[in-house]
């Protein structure tokens, strides 16, 4: 059956009328200005699917640019039924192509954000300047503590001093630290970036005995042991960078903030227990008892509902007392002396009362 | 030859809008991908889109066709990330950490970067425009601009400078040099674009048009600030001096906050109020360059009109904006659609045209999109 159709050929904007016929394998059409065309039926396209009262609209792999429009409902349902690709729109073979890129992004994606969580972060924090880190930690200290008054007073400042020289006793590798103490209503100790190390006015008011104060000083001095503060930082950035990247926005999205805060939360129980380790190890060759900081956990648990201040930012910043599940796991950790062992105390009874003391 | 024995036969070109069923169906299948392959998807969704709308177009009864395809806007968008984005974002970051925020060459790289941006801002709006005439076909033709991206950058950024230093006042002229450049770039098939006319007629519209604004804004203030001043009279400070604490105050009272409040409420009121009512009175403006721009453009020998309105400006723009919020974007097929509704249902082609004669663009194409425009999220379809 030959039936009209509009022929455009791709070269000019001129309709032309042709007459068209399809014999199983092409197509074939010709009219008065032009000569007779043969199109592969497996090498046409459908610009759009054939719709009922739509002209029907066909190309061919050959010509590009040409357009055959056919009205016919019998001829295009003819030709429909001879090859099922002509019913247009996306074809197997687009749809696993467009998935093909899709999943290789995403595929991309995800190792760059591997690396950026996990390869990079340590490395470069074990590498940074040192001049890097304490511009830095300087930064996050004051951001952490924004206005809060820093506490000192020359017995105070003395006695940590020899908190720090207790510990140091049997750990020669103990890294460069900087204590302060600040005037701060929570119940929490922080490490920042460049071995700087932040303990609240409530947690050394909370304490009961010294070598409470010591085990968590040893957990802090442990995340600056191995650089979590450095490390949560450029994990953080690597993020942040990723996500506007990727989504073409400057990472104010929600879903993407969500999914960067649990990858760092993840890391953070990961140097929660690290610290914890180092901590135990510390105490124990500085033959301080370890069961003071076991004390102190006690006392958080108690206390767990009312010390739950602490912002988002906050938990990331190498937190001690993240409230995730656990903390019974990590007291179960910390064992006593070794039988034998004299326990030393980490301060003496004035060096105490002066810690205690040093906010006022 | 059979192009020579073919009659001539001009015709006279009707522009028509003609909606097909599917856009919805569209919409919801983006928003579900979208967030399957998070926002990945989006290039294919925007190329969707255009086609359906793209199809919807009717110029004497033929359709126009959108050829291209998402992977080429995937593609541009991966190139800018790679080679513009991404580098930059590294090496901020990285400054950023080794020398410390508010260092001074820090602070210098982004002001640059900053005005990179601006300077390469036409040259985005130029190349989105050349890939989607590029990919848009009428009886078999497409279009194209033939013109250089980098000039009509470098007038973009002078047009920013002009309009910043004249208080707005060379906007007219700017927007004129610049309509100029791209529609002259502009030809389908081989058949070119024409723009020719002044800026002076846009000004009566646009002196009005700043003069209102800069009225609305005094005559604002000024109320305003004698409304709040004859609510409280001489006690204003006092009650300030109070809220907020200053020393050797009496603490404030219930009421006091309640006043406060109540100024805030109403300060807020008159800013949001303000900048409704502000593009509003500029689609005054806007309604007259665009008729005005359409009178000056000619293809072919035939002119256009395009029946402008304020009034329609401003529906189709609240109704838009509406849309977006209440949606939360994922409408944004549908305004695309209301946006190429509003031209085409205004647009006409007064004269007639030889179509016949027309000839295929020999202009190569590009093979990526938009790469630029979608980084720099320049709107538009």
């Amino acid at each position: 059956m030959a039936v009209n159709a509009i022929y455009f050929d791709g070269q000019t904007a001129r309709d032309r009328t042709v007459s068209v016929q399809e014999d199983g394998v092409n197509i074939t059409f010709s009219g008065d200005e032009t000569p007779v065309m043969v199109w592969t039926i497996s090498g046409l396209h459908a610009v759009d699917p054939p719709s009922p009262g739509q002209p029907y609209r066909l190309t061919h792999v050959d010509k590009p640019g040409a357009r055959l429009i056919i009205r016919d409902e019998s001829f295009i349902s003819l030709l429909v039924a001879r090859s099922s690709h002509l019913k247009g729109g996306y074809s197997k073979r687009d749809i696993s192509h467009v998935f093909g890129w899709i999943i290789g992004g995403l595929a991309v994606v995800a190792a760059l954000g591997y690396i950026a969580v996990a390869l990079l972060p340590e490395r470069v924090a074990q590498v940074m300047p040192e001049s890097w880190r304490n511009r830095v930690g300087k930064q996050m200290e004051m951001s952490l503590v924004e206005n809060a008054r820093a506490c000192h007073s020359p017995a105070g400042d003395a006695a940590l001093g020899a908190m720090i020289g207790a510990l140091a006793e049997g750990s020669p590798d103990l890294p460069p630290i900087s204590v302060h103490v600040y005037d701060i209503p929570i119940l929490n100790a922080f490490a920042v970036s460049g071995g700087n190390i932040i303990l609240t006015r409530q947690l050394v008011e909370t304490a009961d005995a010294p070598d409470e104060v010591a085990g968590v000083l040893a957990h802090e001095i442990g995340h600056v042991f191995h650089r979590h503060p450095e490390a949560q930082l450029v994990r953080m950035k690597g993020v942040q960078i990723l996500a506007s990247v990727f989504t073409g926005s400057n990472g104010g999205d929600t879903l993407t903030s969500i999914a960067s805060v649990a990858a760092l939360l993840q890391y953070s129980r990961k140097a929660e227990s690290e610290a914890d380790a180092y901590a135990r190890e510390t105490l124990t060759k500085a033959s301080i008892d370890p069961v003071g900081l076991k004390h102190f956990f006690e006392k958080i648990v108690k206390l767990e509902g009312e010390s739950k201040k602490s912002s988002g930012t906050l938990t990331v910043l190498g937190n001690l007392f993240d409230t995730h599940p656990g903390t019974a796991e990590r007291m179960k950790e910390i064992m006593p002396l070794p039988p034998g062992v004299m326990p030393q105390p980490s301060l003496t009874d004035e060096q105490w009362k002066a810690l205690k003391s040093i906010c006022g | 030859m059979s192009e020579i024995s073919h009659p001539s036969s001009s015709e006279t070109i009707r522009f028509e809008y003609v909606p097909r069923p599917g856009l919805f169906k569209l919409t919801a299948i983006n928003l579900l991908l979208n967030i399957i392959t998070l926002t990945i998807y989006r290039f294919w969704a925007k190329t969707n889109v255009r086609k359906h709308i793209w199809s919807c177009v009717h110029l004497n009864g033929e359709p126009l066709e959108y050829t291209g395809k998402g992977i080429e806007l995937f593609k541009g968008a991966l190139m800018v990330f790679g080679l513009f984005i991404l580098p930059y974002v590294l090496l901020t970051q990285g400054l950023q950490f080794a020398l410390g925020e508010g260092n001074a060459g820090v602070v210098g790289l982004q002001s640059l970067f900053a005005v990179l941006i601006y300077v390469l801002w036409g040259f985005a709006v130029y190349k989105a425009r050349k890939y989607q005439l590029s990919r848009t076909l009428w009886r078999g033709i497409r279009g194209t601009l033939v013109g250089s991206a980098m000039t009509y950058s470098l007038t973009f950024f002078g047009s920013i400078l002009a309009k910043g230093f004249s208080l707005g006042w060379a906007t007219p002229v700017m927007n004129t040099v610049l309509q100029e450049q791209i529609i002259g770039d502009m030809r389908f098939g081989d058949a070119a674009f024409k723009f020719k006319g002044r800026a002076g007629p846009l000004y009566p519209t646009y002196a009005l048009c700043w003069l209102l604004s800069v009225g609305v804004v005094i005559g604002g203030f000024v109320f305003f600030s004698v409304e709040i001043y004859n609510w409280f009279g001489p006690e204003l400070t006092a009650t300030l001096d109070r809220v907020f604490h200053v020393e050797n105050q009496p603490p404030p009272t219930k009421a006091d906050y309640w006043n406060v409040w109540s100024i805030v409420g109403v300060l807020v009121a008159a800013l949001i109020s303000f900048m409704l009512l502000i593009p509003m009175l500029w689609a005054i403006y806007t309604a007259k360059e665009m008729r005005t721009f359409a009178n000056y453009t000619r293809f072919d020998g035939a002119q256009f009109k395009l029946n402008a309105t304020t009034g329609g400006i401003i529906w189709l723009t609240l109704v838009n904006l509406l849309l977006l919020v209440f949606t939360l974007g994922i409408a944004w097929p549908f305004i695309v659609q209301r946006n190429i509704r509003f031209l085409i249902d205004r647009l006409s082609l007064e004269g007639a045209i030889d179509i016949d004669r027309i000839q295929q663009s020999m202009a190569a194409l590009p093979t990526r999109g938009e790469g630029l425009a979608d980084a720099f999220d320049i709107g538009g379809w």
